[in-house]
C-alpha cells in the first residue's frame, strides 16, 4: 500500500519553543492511523501543520504525491484533507442542512462567476447537493433536525453534524482531532461504527488525535507515538502498547 | 532644516506617544479600541481653557485640572458604559460601535457646552529658543519635556511597580490574570484612571503646540494616534511609545525638500496613514503586537 | 411655520431615507453578511460622485456613461480597499478603512485642480458650468415627472431612489440565497470553520466589500443628483456613523431591516430639525444640530446595549458578539 500522507523532518517553532521538532511518519492509504502522545507532545500542532493552519518552520509533508507544507488551509482541504475540530466547529448561526450543504466541493454556484455565467450548472449541482445532504443526514440521523439552528443541537449531535459534513466533502484523508472527547459511551460506540464503515464503504483515510487509548487501540491499525515534538515509534496497537519507550514517555521517565 | 523638521516631529511625535499609552493601555486590559479617545483629549483642553482663561491659574494648574477631569471622565464613562457592556459579555465590535457612538456624544456635547470658536491659552507664543540651529517655541519645548518625562514615568510604572506589572500580565492574558488572582475590577479602573490622566495631558499638549484650538481637534489626533498604536502594535505601551514618535517625525521629515521637494504640508496625516499602510503590509502584527485579536 | 405638514418636507425625508438605504445596504452586504468591519463606506460615495461630476463637467461625458462608470470605480475603490487590507486582523482593517476614507477626503480637499477642492463641484468647471453635472438628471427626472403627472420633482426623486432602492433591496435578497450568499454566511459565521471547508474565505471578502463598495456608489450619485452640489465635507465619517446607525436600528444580517432602520433614522434626524417645542425650543438652531448628533449617539449606544439584534433583528441569527 503505498502511503498517503508522508510527514518528513517536520519542525515548527513558537518562539524558543520546539513544539514539534522533526517529526516523520507515512500514512498508509485507507488505514486508520491513530496518533498519540502526552501532553505537550506536539500532536495538536501537528495535525495544524498539515491541515494547513500553520506553516512548518522546515520539512515537508506529502499527500498524495503533491507538497502540501505551503499551502494556505483553504487549497489543503480542497486538495482532500479534512480536519476536525476538537470542539465540533459547526456553523451555529446557520441551520442544520445549511451547514451541510456548505460543505460541497466545486459548487459553481458559489462562485459569482459561476451563477451569473452558468446558472444550469449551479442549480443542477444544488439539487444534487441538497440530495446527498439529505442521505446524510438520514445516515447520522438528523433529519429531524434539518431546519433547526446547529447552535441549538447538543455536543453529541453537533459531532455527527461534523461527522456528516465531513463525509459531503468526500475527502482522502480525515483528521479526527479527539473525536470522542467528552462523548457518552453510547456515542462513542456509534462514532467508531460509523469511523469503521466510512473507511471501509467510502475508502477514506484516518488520522486520529486522541488521549483516550482504549479507543485509539480499538479502532487504529497502526499507531504513531509522539513525544516532546518527535515520533518515538509507529507499529500496531499491540506492539506500541508494549512498547518500553512509549510507557516511559507516558510516566515522564523519558526525556 | 532638516533637523528643525525633526525636531517639530519629535514635538508632534511626544504627543501622539503619550496618547498612544492610554489608548494602548485600555486595549490591553480590555480589548476595546476607544474611539472616544480624541474627544476626552478635546475634553481635556478645554476644561484646561477653563481654569486658564476665566479662572486666571497658571498653566499648570490648569494642565492638572484637565488631567483630572479627563481621568474623572473615563472613570464615570467605564461604570456607566463599559462596565454594564462587560457584564453583557459584549465582543469587540459592540465595544467598538459603542466607542464611536460615544465619540459622537461627547464631542457634541462639547460642542454644545463651549461652542465652536477656537480658543487659545494664555502663554506667549513667541518666545523662542535656539538650540543647535533648531528653533522651538516654548510650548513646544514644554511639550517634549513634559513628554519626555511622562513617558519615563510610564514606563518605569508599568515595570517596576506590582501594580504595572499586572497590567501588562493582564494584557498579555486577561483570563489567566484573573485565575491568578489578580483583581480584574480595581486594575481596570488603574488602567482607566492612567488613560484619563494622558488623555487629559495629550490634550493640553496638543493644544498648547497648535496655539489655537476647537472641540473638533480630537477627531484629527485620533487617526494618527491609532495608526501609532496599530505601528507599534495594539496593546503594548512601549510600542504606542515607540510608535508615535516614529510617526511624528515622519511626518514632518516627509515635507523636508530634498524628498524630491517632499510632501506637500497639507498632506502630512497621510503620510501618517501610508507610514502605518507600509508597516502593516511588512508586519501584519505591527512591531510589537501579535498576529490575531485575543 | 408648520413644516411639518409640508409634503416636500416629507418627501425631502423620504429621499434622503431612500439614499442612506443603498448606503446602508452595502454596509450590510459587507458587515451583516460578511462580517467585515468597514468604517469608511462614506469613501465610496465620494469615489463615486466625484467621478461622475468629474467626467460629465470636465471631460463633456454623457452622464448616462459616466455613471456607470463612477459605481464601477467605486467598486474598484474597494477591491483595491480589499485586496491590500483583508488580510489585517479585524481591529487594524477597522482602523485602516477609516484612514482610507479620511484620505479620499483629504485628496478630494487638496486636489483643486482636479476635484474643486474645498469649494466643492461649484469650483470644478468655470462660473455657470459646474452644475452641469445636474443637468443631464434634472431632464430625465422632468420626463418621469411629467410621465407619472407629478406636480413636485421632490415627489418624483423620491419615486426614482425607491425604485432603485427596492430594486437593489431585491437584488440582494435574492444573492444572499444563493450558494455564493451561503458561503459569505459561513464566513461571517466562522471564518476558520469555512476555510477548512475548502472556501477561498479571502475571495469572498473582497466580494462582498466591492460590492458593498458600488452600492455606496450608486448612493453617492443618487447624493450627487438630489442636491446638485457637493464639497469633500459632505463625505465626512459622520455619514460612515448614520449608516452603522441604521444597520443597528433596522438589524443586522437581514436585508429588508435596512429600509426600516433608514426610515426611523430619517425621521430622527429630519424631524427633529424642526421641533419647536419644548424642550427643543429652548436651543438655538446650531445648537439643535449638536443636539440631534448626541441622539444619535445615544441612540447607537442604547442598541448596542439593549438591542443589539436591532429592531428586526433575529438574536439566534444575531452577528453582533
Amino acid at each position: 500500500m503505498t502511503a498517503l500522507l508522508d510527514v518528513d523532518e517536520v519542525v515548527r517553532t513558537f518562539g524558543a519553543v520546539r513544539a514539534v521538532d522533526g517529526a516523520s511518519f507515512a500514512v498508509e492509504e485507507q488505514s486508520i492511523t491513530g496518533l498519540i502522545g502526552p501532553n505537550g507532545a506536539g500532536k495538536s500542532t501537528l495535525f495544524a501543520t498539515i491541515a494547513g493552519s500553520l506553516k512548518p518552520n522546515s520539512g515537508r509533508i506529502v499527500f498524495a504525491g503533491s507538497r502540501i507544507d505551503r499551502r494556505p488551509a483553504y487549497r489543503v482541504a480542497r486538495a482532500g484533507v479534512v480536519r476536525t475540530y476538537q470542539a465540533a466547529r459547526v456553523l451555529t448561526r446557520m441551520t442544520v442542512l445549511d451547514n451541510l450543504l456548505i460543505a460541497s466541493a466545486g459548487h459553481p454556484g458559489e462562485r459569482l462567476t459561476g451563477l451569473l455565467l452558468r446558472p444550469r450548472a449551479a442549480r443542477a449541482h444544488e439539487r444534487h447537493t441538497l440530495e446527498r445532504a439529505q442521505e446524510l443526514l438520514a445516515l447520522v440521523r438528523l433529519e429531524s433536525h434539518a431546519h433547526d439552528y446547529a447552535g441549538t443541537l447538543s455536543g453529541g449531535q453537533r459531532k455527527l453534524l461534523d461527522l456528516a459534513r465531513i463525509l459531503m466533502l468526500e475527502p482522502s484523508l480525515v483528521l479526527l482531532d479527539e473525536p470522542i472527547a467528552g462523548v457518552s459511551p453510547a456515542l462513542r460506540v456509534e462514532l467508531l461504527e460509523h469511523i469503521l464503515a466510512v473507511r471501509r464503504d467510502r475508502s477514506i483515510t484516518f488520522l486520529i488525535v486522541e488521549h483516550d487509548l482504549d479507543f485509539v487501540m480499538q479502532a487504529a491499525d497502526r499507531v504513531v507515538v509522539m513525544n516532546e515534538g518527535r515520533v518515538i515509534t509507529v507499529g500496531t496497537p499491540d506492539e506500541v502498547r508494549t512498547n518500553e519507550q512509549v510507557v516511559d514517555a507516558y510516566l515522564g521517565t523519558a526525556h | 532644516m532638516f533637523l528643525q523638521l525633526v525636531a517639530n516631529g519629535l514635538v508632534t511625535g511626544s504627543v501622539y506617544a503619550i496618547a498612544a499609552v492610554g489608548v494602548s493601555l485600555v486595549y490591553g486590559i480590555l480589548r476595546l479600541v476607544n474611539f472616544a479617545y480624541g474627544d476626552m483629549m478635546a475634553f481635556g483642553a478645554l476644561i484646561a481653557f477653563g481654569v486658564d482663561g476665566p479662572l486666571h491659574q497658571s498653566m499648570v494648574v490648569a494642565t492638572l485640572a484637565g488631567m483630572g477631569a479627563t481621568a474623572a471622565l473615563a472613570l464615570t464613562l467605564d461604570f456607566v458604559l463599559w462596565k454594564p457592556l462587560r457584564v453583557r459579555r459584549a465582543g469587540f465590535m459592540s465595544l467598538f460601535l459603542a466607542s464611536i457612538g460615544l465619540a459622537l456624544v461627547l464631542r457634541q456635547a462639547l460642542l454644545l457646552a463651549a461652542g465652536s470658536q477656537p480658543r487659545t491659552y494664555n502663554v506667549n507664543p513667541y518666545r523662542v529658543f535656539v538650540l543647535g540651529g533648531v528653533r522651538l517655541s516654548e510650548q513646544q519645548l514644554i511639550a517634549i519635556a513634559t513628554a519626555a518625562a511622562t513617558i519615563v514615568a510610564v514606563g518605569l510604572f508599568l515595570a517596576l511597580t506590582t501594580v504595572g506589572r499586572v497590567l501588562r500580565a493582564m494584557a498579555d492574558d486577561r483570563a489567566l490574570a484573573a485565575v491568578a488572582g489578580i483583581d480584574v475590577g480595581r486594575a481596570t479602573r488603574l488602567a482607566w484612571l492612567i488613560s484619563g490622566l494622558l488623555a487629559g495631558l495629550a490634550g493640553v499638549l496638543a493644544a498648547l503646540v497648535e496655539y489655537s484650538f476647537d472641540p473638533n481637534f480630537g477627531f484629527e489626533l485620533l487617526l494618527p494616534v491609532f495608526a501609532a498604536v496599530v505601528l507599534g502594535g495594539i496593546g503594548s505601551a512601549y510600542g504606542a511609545l515607540a510608535g508615535g514618535l516614529a510617526l511624528g517625525i515622519a511626518q514632518e521629515v516627509s515635507t523636508w525638500s530634498g524628498f524630491a521637494g517632499g510632501v506637500n504640508p497639507v498632506y502630512k496625516p497621510v503620510v501618517a496613514f501610508a507610514v502605518l499602510a507600509v508597516a502593516l503590509m511588512l508586519r501584519p502584527q505591527g512591531f510589537f503586537g501579535q498576529a490575531r485579536v485575543g | 411655520m408648520n413644516i411639518l405638514a409640508s409634503g416636500g418636507f416629507w418627501a425631502f425625508v423620504g429621499v434622503v431615507a431612500g439614499i442612506y438605504t443603498i448606503l446602508a445596504l452595502g454596509l450590510q452586504v459587507q458587515f451583516g453578511f460578511a462580517g467585515l468591519l468597514n468604517f469608511g463606506q462614506v469613501a465610496f460615495m465620494a469615489i463615486a460622485a466625484y467621478t461622475m461630476a468629474i467626467l460629465v463637467v470636465k471631460e463633456g461625458w454623457s452622464m448616462w456613461l459616466a455613471a456607470p462608470l463612477a459605481i464601477v470605480a467605486a467598486g474598484v475603490g474597494g477591491l483595491v480597499l480589499g485586496l491590500s487590507s483583508l488580510r489585517l486582523r479585524a481591529d487594524y482593517f477597522a482602523i485602516v478603512t477609516i484612514a482610507f476614507s479620511e484620505i479620499i477626503r483629504y485628496v478630494a480637499t487638496n486636489e483643486t485642480s482636479l476635484t474643486g477642492g474645498s469649494q466643492g463641484t461649484i469650483a470644478l468647471g468655470p462660473i455657470g458650468t459646474a452644475s452641469q453635472y445636474n443637468g443631464e438628471w434634472s431632464r430625465f427626472e422632468g420626463r418621469v415627472q411629467h410621465a407619472l403627472g407629478f406636480s413636485s420633482s421632490d415627489a418624483t426623486m423620491l419615486v426614482i431612489v425607491w425604485a432603485v432602492a427596492v430594486a437593489l433591496l431585491a437584488s440582494t435578497w435574492l444573492a444572499l440565497r444563493t450558494p455564493w450568499g451561503r458561503v459569505l454566511r459561513a464566513i461571517r459565521d466562522d471564518e476558520d470553520a469555512a476555510a477548512s471547508l475548502g472556501k477561498n474565505t479571502f475571495a469572498y471578502k473582497v466580494q462582498a466589500l466591492a460590492l458593498g463598495a458600488a452600492l455606496a456608489g450608486i448612493a453617492g450619485l443618487f447624493y450627487a443628483w438630489e442636491f446638485s452640489f457637493f464639497s469633500p465635507d459632505d463625505f465626512a465619517p459622520l455619514l460612515t456613523f448614520f449608516a452603522w446607525m441604521i444597520l443597528l436600528l433596522g438589524g443586522l444580517g437581514r436585508v429588508w431591516a435596512v429600509p426600516v432602520g433608514a426610515g426611523v433614522f430619517g425621521f430622527i434626524f429630519a424631524g427633529t430639525r424642526f421641533l419647536n417645542f419644548a424642550p427643543f425650543s429652548w436651543f438655538g438652531s446650531d445648537q439643535r444640530a449638536y443636539l440631534r448628533l448626541i441622539i444619535v449617539g445615544l441612540i447607537i449606544i442604547v442598541l448596542v446595549l439593549v438591542r443589539p439584534q436591532g429592531l428586526l433583528g433575529n438574536k439566534r441569527e444575531m452577528v453582533l458578539e
